[in-house]
């Protein structure tokens, strides 16, 4: 088996590489030229000449890249492995709902923790085909740190917004003129390789490629061992055909057939190693045909160290494939097969669907990727099931695609287009085969709960879908690993739903189930999610009667979600964003708001990519109560305003909903407009109205009419347990308005039980919000001592009421020894929050020696020893506080 | 199947097709002309002209063919039906 004989040497193209080490001074390089130029070449001449004084983060974008989650993780990868910061760590895993923001956020903050220069190597740019992740690469780029350089390399100018740097000087470019050989290379090129061809030969060959990198390398090629070097130019430089057809060619007619053969039946493979190669030749061998075609040069690449995988030149490719569709068509078909099943078998299931489709079974492609859909999706590749989705011709579609599409218009949060598809995918579910039905209608069922959650239309669907309780049944292996992710995946759906429609504790049992399953089966992000979901169930569950400490138990609960999703690196995905805001929620109710509004900023941040009415509801409503908390009702009417536009456009009713309804009616009788809150009120259908926050509504604009004794009548079923309400919390306003209501009547006694009654209740908990919604100061300070039995928590919610922080009263504020300094203090004001100090780093751009050298700083100057006496301290001297006013 | 759902991935609002000329440097033989099986080829001096009627998603396939097989693209016109002279190209002035 041979090849060309003698391997053509890469020249040292001084010149070249001296012109792009002048242009990598700036800020950012781009060489953008088309296929063939020479760039890759180039750049690794660069990258690998002596004296390079730079560290190089290379990374080559895989052929098609449709997917920003997957480009971003490599990124990050080669960033990590040359900056060797985080080196223990594992790399974040791939998510469903993936933050591009944030990705670009840690990979530029990484580089800024990298000392010494470093430059980042980005080759075949034009391969990366998400728009959304050129976007965030333009912001990496602009916003590069100045020890970071980058370099790019593209066949075609790409859509990067670089107008910022252009005008700063800041960038450079190379293009196809400044790549062209010139004579002299050329000659050096040809003696190099050991061409003996004359000085008009040499400069002939030079016209005819016209100095084309690619044209010359493969020139050579021919050339190598070429009995006639003369004659061979002279015919190439007659023919009229073009130069790259021309000498690939040539230089396929010289291979001996075998490796012909194995170079045209491999083509339709973007990597191919032995094994596969003998696949689809149906001879053993190829693994040493590669090598050594590797070894001449001839326009074959090894892709990993140990050299078992290849992938050929562009050029090479795209002639090859062409080339085994003229020659071979009736095997193109099947070759794709044999390629389909090695990659299935290798579960490979990307690829096995790209060469199912290529081979024209469209059904079964379509069957695949129904089938793997959920388990993709997972693996967070959900831009590329969409790839492969729009890859079917419009007459080849499939009744199973419908599901798959239905999944795509879930994660982008078009709920009408989901559902004209679900209808479509639960109408082939009753014709489809048997073996197939039950895991279709799994599937379907699990969509269809999504939607209905999103949408907030659960009292239809919940019970239509208690056959998901049931495991998925399989035979193999291969189907119980299926059908494992799908069940999971519905359980998650389920609990979710249930939790939303306040269904407990149906709710936290299929959680805790979900959960369950997810951590067998090695699904962390289910795991994350249904845990995500349980925290967020059980504050309802909690405030369903005031309980020992149900609150703490479920920030408990939350910040073990948390913790795991941190551990994967995902703390701000949106997948762990019920926790995020329910944590904020519950601290909020305890009074806690500065912990409170950095939670619910940092819920913000997970949510960015999320525009799911459910969720934004819950946003919006909990800065609500943290506005109104603080006393900040103006804030508070704009952020329940929002929350119940949301709540109009969720199908229904639910509970929820009457909660932000009876916060926006009464903020805006407490400011004084209690006619436009009574006109809304009235425009309630009675079933809402009866509920006990809207009876609470009616009380305060009672009041803010100078009605009190029509707020007592409005309370009294809420008082008398007739009224139905969403959570205790609600009982609590309510004797608070009674108590207000008492007061305005001149009967103190009758306020001070109702204040009692109030204290009792949120004592177990150690409530403050209803108290500081309420405008119970004066209420509570007018309870003489000696008649409550809640004199600790009265004095805790009087101190916060009046600005304090929690843990300010009975300690002694003596100014610390040495003021902070305004970098410490940015630091300071994340130390309550559990983010680590990397990621303190993360959020503030810095390194995390900065942030360590700030927080040594910290802990001398107020004179602790560890970060949660640092907290304590730093709330007493009320150092936290300012954080909370600055938005 | 699909009639009734919003066409998502293949509705792009296209303009009608038309006849484009394409015009590439070289002879190409029959390994690259089989990558424009739409298009009909003609040799023009030292040139290749490709006619034939694409709509504008068709076209920039045909011009992502042109550049991932490193071929040199000379000239890409859109023919008018009064003046369909691509290999002269000049144009018969009314």
């Amino acid at each position: 088996m041979t090849v060309a004989p003698a391997a053509p040497r890469l020249i040292d193209r001084g010149d070249l590489v001296a012109a792009l080490d002048r242009a990598a001074a700036r800020r950012v390089t781009i060489i953008s030229a088309p296929a063939g130029s020479g760039k890759t070449c180039l750049l690794r001449a660069w990258a690998g000449r002596p004296g390079q004084p730079r560290r190089l983060a290379v990374l080559q974008v895989r052929r098609g890249q449709h997917d920003a989650q997957q480009f971003w993780l490599a990124l990050l990868g080669v960033v990590r492995h040359v900056t060797g910061a985080n080196s223990g760590a594992e790399l974040p895993a791939a998510t469903p709902g993936f933050n591009a923001p944030a990705m670009a956020g840690r990979v530029l903050s990484e580089l800024a923790d990298a000392r010494g220069g470093v430059t980042l190597v980005i080759d075949d740019l034009h391969e990366l085909t998400s728009p959304e992740a050129l976007v965030q690469l333009t912001r990496l780029l602009v916003d590069l740190p100045p020890q970071v350089h980058a370099v790019l390399s593209t066949r075609h100018d790409v859509r990067l917004r670089l107008h910022q740097l252009r005008l700063a000087g800041e960038l450079a470019e190379i293009r196809a003129a400044d790549l062209r050989f010139s004579e002299r290379e050329t000659r050096e090129l040809l003696d190099a390789s050991g061409i003996a061809l004359s000085a008009a030969g040499a400069a002939l060959l030079h016209q005819r490629t016209e100095g084309w990198a690619a044209g010359l390398r493969l020139a050579v090629l021919s050339l190598a061992g070429h009995p006639d070097p003369e004659r061979f130019v002279a015919e190439f430089s007659g023919s009229d055909r073009t130069v790259a057809e021309y000498l690939l060619a040539e230089m396929l007619d010289r291979q001996p057939p075998g490796v012909q053969d194995l170079l045209l039946r491999t083509s339709l493979l973007d990597r191919v190693n032995g094994e596969l190669a003998d696949l689809l030749t149906g001879r053993p061998g190829s693994e040493r045909i590669l090598l050594d075609l590797e070894d001449a040069n001839a326009f074959v690449e090894s892709l990993d160290p140990e050299r078992t995988w290849f992938r050929y030149h562009h050029l090479l490719a795209d002639f090859l494939r062409l080339e085994l569709r003229r020659t071979l068509p009736a095997e193109v078909p099947a070759l794709h097969r044999r390629a389909a099943g090695w990659f299935t078998v290798q579960g490979q299931v990307v690829e096995a669907i790209r060469h199912t489709q290529a081979a024209g079974d469209w059904a079964d492609a379509a069957r695949l990727l129904a089938d793997y859909s959920f388990s993709l999706t997972l693996d967070g590749q959900a831009q590329t099931i969409q790839a492969l989705v729009r890859a079917f011709p419009p007459g080849a579609d499939h009744p199973e695609l419908a599901l798959v599409r239905a999944m795509g218009d879930l994660v982008q949060g078009r709920l009408d287009e989901a559902a004209a598809h679900l209808a479509v995918a639960e109408a082939h579910v009753r014709t489809a085969p048997p073996d197939r039905r039950r895991r279709l209608q799994v599937a379907v069922a699990s969509l269809q709960l999504a939607l209905a959650r999103r949408r907030g239309h659960l009292a239809g669907v919940l019970g239509q879908v208690r056959f998901l309780e049931s495991p998925v049944t399989g035979q193999s292996d291969e189907d119980i690993a299926l059908g494992s992710d799908l069940r999971a995946v519905a359980l998650m759906n389920l609990g979710t739903a249930e939790a939303w429609a306040l269904g407990l504790p149906d709710a936290e049992r299929h959680l805790r189930e979900g959960a369950v399953l997810a951590r067998e089966i090695g699904r962390p992000y289910l795991e994350v999610g249904c845990l995500a979901q349980l925290g967020f169930a059980y504050i309802f569950h909690g405030a369903a009667r005031p309980n020992i400490d149900s609150f703490a138990m479920t920030q408990a609960r939350c910040r073990e979600a948390i913790a795991l999703a941190e551990r994967y690196g995902w703390g701000t995905e949106p997948v762990i964003a019920p926790a995020l805001m329910t944590l904020a929620g519950t601290m909020v109710w305890l009074g806690e708001f500065d912990e409170g509004e950095r939670w619910l900023r940092r819920t913000e941040r997970a949510l960015q990519t999320d525009t799911g009415p459910d969720i934004r509801l819950l946003l919006h409503q909990t800065a609500g109560i943290l506005h109104a908390g603080r006393g900040r009702r103006h804030e508070a009417l704009e952020e329940f305003s929002a929350a119940e536009h949301l709540a109009s456009q969720l199908e229904g009713s639910q509970a929820l909903a009457s909660q932000v309804t009876g916060w926006l009616l009464a903020t805006q009788a407490r400011l004084g407009r209690p006619g436009e809150a009574r006109a809304l009120l009235a425009a309630l259908d009675d079933e809402r109205a009866g509920s006990g926050e809207l009876r609470n509504a009616r009380a305060v604009i009672c009041l803010a009419e100078g009605d009190p004794a029509g707020a007592l009548g409005a309370v009294r079923d809420v008082l008398d347990g007739t009224a139905p309400v969403l959570g205790y919390t609600t009982v609590v306003e309510a004797d608070l308005l009674a108590g207000l209501a008492y007061r305005e009547l001149g009967d103190l006694r009758a306020a001070n039980q109702a204040a009692e009654r109030a204290l009792a209740l949120a004592e177990p908990d150690r409530l403050v919000l209803p108290f500081a919604m309420t405008g119970s100061a004066q209420l509570l300070e007018a309870l003489p001592r000696h008649e409550t039995a809640h004199a600790a928590l009265l004095a805790d919610i009087l101190d916060i009421l009046h600005g304090a922080s929690p843990a300010a009263k009975d300690r002694s504020a003596s100014p610390p020894a040495e003021e902070l300094s305004p970098g410490e203090l940015r630091v300071l004001r994340y130390l309550p929050t559990n983010l680590s100090r990397p990621e303190i780093a993360g959020e503030l751009s810095v390194s995390p020696n900065t942030i360590s050298a700030h927080i040594r700083s910290i802990y001398a100057k107020l004179q602790v020893r560890d970060r949660s006496s640092a907290v304590r301290r730093a709330r007493e001297l009320r150092l936290l506080a300012a954080a909370g006013r600055k938005r | 199947m699909r009639g009734h759902l919003p066409a998502l991935d293949h509705g792009r609002m296209d303009p009608a097709p038309a006849r484009y000329m394409i015009r590439i440097n070289g002879h190409l033989g029959a390994t690259m002309l089989s990558a424009f099986p739409a298009l009909a080829p003609r040799h023009h001096g030292a040139h290749t002209v490709l006619t034939g009627l694409l709509d504008q998603s068709a076209l920039y396939g045909v011009l992502a063919e042109v550049e991932a097989l490193g071929l040199d693209l000379l000239e890409l016109r859109k023919l008018t039906p009064d003046r369909e002279s691509p290999e002269t190209g000049h144009h018969r002035s009314p």
